[in-house]
């Protein structure tokens, strides 16, 4: 099954998603330049994730002197007696992080927090999909502390013995903003997308400096990610809910079906034949959204 | 050792110089039976035991000199004249290692050497050789006969007569002198190559084989200067030789390596052009470097009245390491971007170094003239003309004032310290450079010249004077004759010029430095009405750096600060004009243009980035889609193809503005083709679903 059958599928499945908890810290930066990189990234963050006014997102955001071990407990508290088991709850975490050989740490102002906390803190949280994007140095080392059966965790570095500062938050940031990152075009960003635009811009980045790359982003299951819906914008699933248009929705969806099916054919095909089948389906598919449209 | 001896001084000594002449004698025995291991321990053991020996260390450094470890060769070499200064041969060893790496402190160690030893022959023939690098004629002649004078029959001495004569197209009684012994032939063959005379190097490199069938040094020079000339099935068999042979120097091993490379490479032929590109990055190279070529060839051979007669040859690394093999062992390499071996140039690819450190496209124009000029010139050239020419190109050529290298603070130091040489002694500074930044300095100071005869005596007094090299005459007289005028007259007129041209700027070097320090406190401190005052008071002192830290971008980013576009606009503008290409901050001036309603000007701004970094998707992006705004679509559909070659993210977006630019120039089967491209990726794209049944023709939708 490809990922695009699997997201309908679960999209299907799923009763109707309720709200999206959303937690941005920025922790401590340590010297001027990284505290101002880490506060702009949370800031940008905040701004594309309130942007739009969609009553179903709560944000909150923690940066600079407020981004406290205190206090961040205090939000995840607030958050873990508020969501439901239908709401969806994401931990963005900005910043330098630490790795001793046995326990990750989030550098926070004043006493900083470990992983093993930091997963007691999620799992007191209710909410059915979750998702944790530690963007830390060394933050791979906190990835198996906070695996956890309905979370994704993506960390910037592959283990906790990847020391250096990250680049990996910037691109991240960089895919909420950037509609390229909606690869399939459906108008939404998932966790999936937005991570594998941010771990090809690091890759990048390394190899275009001549730099010896000193972070490997990982994810622990792409499929939970691809399903998990990041940002949404323009009008993605108004049509979905119009009743009028059920048959030519239901036709739309028998051809999409096809032109999966076409493509896991692909590789066995002759490749005229392959492109001449997929124009066919895509003129049909194009057609049935003109009629859907209309 | 000292147990097995009676105990008496005198035994002591008879005993000590009975184990020296044993040991050495199985070093040395050992040594060339190839058994390079076995001679190594037997000097280690010998300097163990005897450690005030400078000799010893000398000879064993000469081990390691012959089996290409000049570091170690060297530290035995200091080691030797740490116990005795004067040792000769010490001396002589140093001249040797410094003067393979053409350092001019080879000829003092080598003046030392004689003074320690008067009837040390090499030292006199080191001496010649480095002189004759220097295309000091005088001096190497009279070296060679210093050392033809203690030993007559000394080889490489005679080689050098022979090379003075044959350099001169002239036939040489030295050369029979030589006789069977294959190493003089290798040296003619090596001053031929330093002169850029690779096929005359590489004949004498085969007459040096076949007076010494074993001289696998020549086999090895032979093999990389037939790469050099693109003649890779000969070139690997040589080196292989060589190599089976344990000549194992750097050059050899790597060669092979690189050749054996070359299939990760692709080869596009014209009728008069080669390209070969690295399979990973010729999608996106490949339509800039063959446009360029094309135009750089139309452009060289209306200049220069002459047209090549072979394909030219262009292969472009993304791997520096593979472009440096090309280069290793020639002189005047320093900081080198290209190389030009008669018909072929070798050169970095934009992704071999830091996005905005390279400007491809200059390079390249600056290669092609060498390859049309020593065509034209049967390589009759100096270095310093050839160089001199290709740096004035690189701007009068092509058009564009903001190609070519900056006036940067080592030229200025020069200046300032009043180092640039006297035209007749200008090839020094390429060759033997007397200090890190020479070769660099010596580049700029022959450009200029070039410059500074097309002011003053017209384009064409240019093609004039490579008429008269071609002749094989020397540059004082060429000077002379088509300038008319003594060249330290013509040395003052130029330095004039230098000084009118740079003078406000050396002269405020330092303070400029101060201020800018000044204007970053300012910066960090956010008083954008101070920096952006302060750096328009100093941007006209040193308006060549556009560098990191350039005032420009200084006043660009407080004007922005202060929401202030078009103060930024105004100010980038300048950054692009005078050169600046950090690509982030060429990209920001094109987004403000954007912005401000200027996509012609956007355009044109982003435009210069595919000369300096176009393996950037984010470039060929925007720039199509600024080009498509402004009706270029065949530009735009060069952007997007870029783009696709690229493996952008967003493949579907791609695919879909490659189509939109295909059907915006009429081609409608291939923006089909490039809908049904983006559907594959993003079936529910609805732009590109609406344009696919645009471009579908009424019967087959």
């Amino acid at each position: 099954m490809n990922w695009k059958t699997l997201v309908l599928c679960v999209a299907a499945a799923s009763p109707a998603f309720g709200a999206t908890y959303i937690l941005t810290v920025a922790g401590l930066g340590g010297e001027p330049d990284y505290e101002q990189r880490f506060t702009m990234l949370a800031t940008d963050t905040d701004k594309i994730l309130r942007a739009g006014g969609q009553t179903d997102r709560i944000v909150e955001t923690l940066k600079g002197a407020d981004a406290t071990r205190a206090k961040v407990e205090a939000a995840l508290n607030r958050i873990a007696s508020q969501a439901k088991p239908q709401d969806a709850f994401v931990l963005m975490m900005i910043g330098h992080g630490t790795f001793d050989g046995t326990e990750y740490k989030f550098n926070l102002p004043g006493p900083d927090l470990s992983a093993t906390e930091l997963a007691g803190l999620l799992n007191k949280i209710p909410a059915g999909r979750q998702l944790v994007v530690d963007m830390t140095s060394s933050s791979g080392g906190a990835a198996s502390v906070l695996k956890k059966e309905n979370r994704t965790v993506i960390t910037a570095t592959k283990s906790g013995m990847e020391k250096n500062a990250t680049v990996f938050a910037r691109y991240w940031v960089e895919a909420l903003r950037d509609p390229a990152a909606d690869v399939d075009k459906n108008e939404t960003i998932s966790a999936l997308e937005a991570f594998q635009y941010a771990e090809k811009k690091t890759a990048q980045f390394y190899s275009e400096q001549k730099r010896l790359a000193t972070e490997h982003p990982q994810i622990d299951d792409q499929q939970r990610a691809a399903a998990f819906p990041l940002l949404k914008f323009g009008s993605a699933s108004a049509v979905v809910t119009d009743p009028a248009k059920r048959e030519l929705i239901a036709k739309k969806d028998d051809i999409e079906n096809k032109i999966d099916a076409l493509k896991y054919q692909k590789s066995l095909m002759a490749p005229d034949d392959y492109k001449k089948q997929l124009t066919g389906l895509l003129l049909e598919l194009a057609r049935a959204q003109e009629a859907i449209d209309k | 050792m000292r147990k097995t001896c009676p105990t008496t001084a005198f035994v002591l000594l008879v005993c000590a110089v009975g184990a020296f002449a044993q040991t050495v004698e199985r070093a040395e025995a050992l040594w060339r039976a190839h058994d390079y291991e076995g001679a190594n321990n037997e000097f280690k053991a010998l300097v163990a035991a005897h450690p005030q020996n400078a000799d010893y260390r000398v000879r064993w450094g000469n081990l390691f000199y012959e089996r290409f470890n000049a570091t170690e060769a060297g530290n035995l070499y200091q080691e030797a004249l740490k116990i005795d200064p004067k040792n000769a041969r010490a001396l002589l060893g140093m001249a040797q290692l410094l003067g393979d790496n053409y350092d001019a402190k080879a000829n003092d160690f080598a003046a030392q050497a004689l003074e320690s030893d008067p009837k040390l022959y090499q030292a006199h023939e080191l001496m010649a050789k480095v002189a004759l690098e220097d295309d000091n004629q005088k001096k190497a002649e009279s070296e060679a006969d210093a050392a033809l004078a203690i030993q007559p029959d000394a080889v490489d001495a005679i080689a050098v007569k022979a090379s003075i004569d044959l350099l001169a197209d002239k036939e040489s009684p030295w050369v029979a002198k030589i006789g069977n012994r294959g190493k003089g032939y290798e040296t003619i063959a090596y001053f031929y190559v330093i002169n850029r005379r690779y096929e005359e190097g590489i004949q004498f490199y085969r007459k040096a084989i076949a007076a010494t069938p074993d001289l696998f040094s020549a086999h090895s020079q032979l093999g990389i200067n037939l790469m050099r000339l693109g003649r890779e099935d000969e070139a690997k068999k040589e080196l292989d030789l060589a190599y089976e042979n344990h000549f194992r120097d750097a050059a050899t091993a790597n060669s092979l390596t690189l050749i054996d490379s070359y299939k990760k490479f692709d080869t596009f032929r014209t009728p008069t052009t080669v390209l070969r590109l690295n399979k990973k990055e010729e999608d996106v190279l490949r339509p800039y470097f063959q446009e360029e070529m094309l135009r750089a060839m139309a452009t060289y051979e209306k200049k220069y009245k002459f047209k090549l007669n072979v394909p030219l040859q262009i292969e472009v690394y993304p791997d520096h390491d593979d472009f440096a093999v090309r280069t290793a062992g020639l002189p005047g390499l320093g900081g080198i971007l290209g190389v030009t071996f008669n018909g072929i140039i070798a050169m970095d690819s934009p992704s071999g170094r830091p996005p905005g450190s390279f400007h491809w496209a200059t390079t390249m124009w600056h290669e092609m003239s060498h390859a049309y000029v020593l065509s034209l010139t049967n390589e009759r050239m100096p270095r310093w003309f050839t160089e001199g020419l290709a740096v004035h190109e690189e701007t009068a050529a092509t058009g564009h004032s903001d190609w070519g290298d900056r006036l940067s603070p080592e030229i200025i130091a020069a200046i300032r310290d009043k180092k640039l040489l006297p035209v007749a002694d200008i090839d020094r500074g390429f060759v033997h450079p007397t200090y890190p930044s020479q070769v660099i300095v010596s580049y700029y100071q022959a450009g200029k010249i070039c410059d500074y005869i097309s002011e003053r005596w017209g384009e064409s007094k240019l093609l004039d004077i490579i008429h008269e090299f071609a002749k094989n005459r020397p540059t004082v007289d060429v000077i002379r004759d088509q300038l008319g005028m003594e060249p330290e007259a013509f040395d003052k007129d130029f330095l004039a010029m230098i000084d009118k041209e740079t003078g406000k700027t050396v002269a405020g070097f330092t303070e400029w430095t101060k201020q800018v320090r000044e204007l970053n406190q300012l910066a960090k401190d956010g008083k954008n009405d101070e920096v952006i005052a302060k750096g328009r008071a100093i941007e006209g002192l040193y308006p060549d750096y556009v560098e990191a830290g350039n005032v420009y971008t200084f006043i660009a980013d407080a004007c922005l600060k202060k929401d202030d576009k078009a103060c930024a606009i105004e100010e980038l503008g300048r950054y692009s004009k005078v050169g600046g290409r950090d690509p982030d901050t060429v990209k920001k001036y094109g987004k403000l243009l954007a912005d401000a309603g200027r996509p012609k000007e956007a355009a044109a701004a982003l435009e210069r980035l595919n000369f300096i970094f176009p393996q950037d998707a984010e470039l060929h992006d925007r720039l199509g889609n600024l080009l498509l705004e402004t009706g270029d679509a065949p530009g735009a559909i060069v952007e997007f193809q870029a783009l696709i070659a690229m493996h952008p993210i967003d493949v579907a977006g791609s695919h879909y503005n490659l189509a939109r630019a295909y059907k915006a120039a009429g081609r409608k089967d291939q923006a089909r083709e490039e809908a049904v491209s983006a559907l594959e990726a993003a079936p529910n794209f609805k732009p590109a679903q609406k344009l696919l049944l645009e471009v579908t023709s009424e019967g087959e939708k």
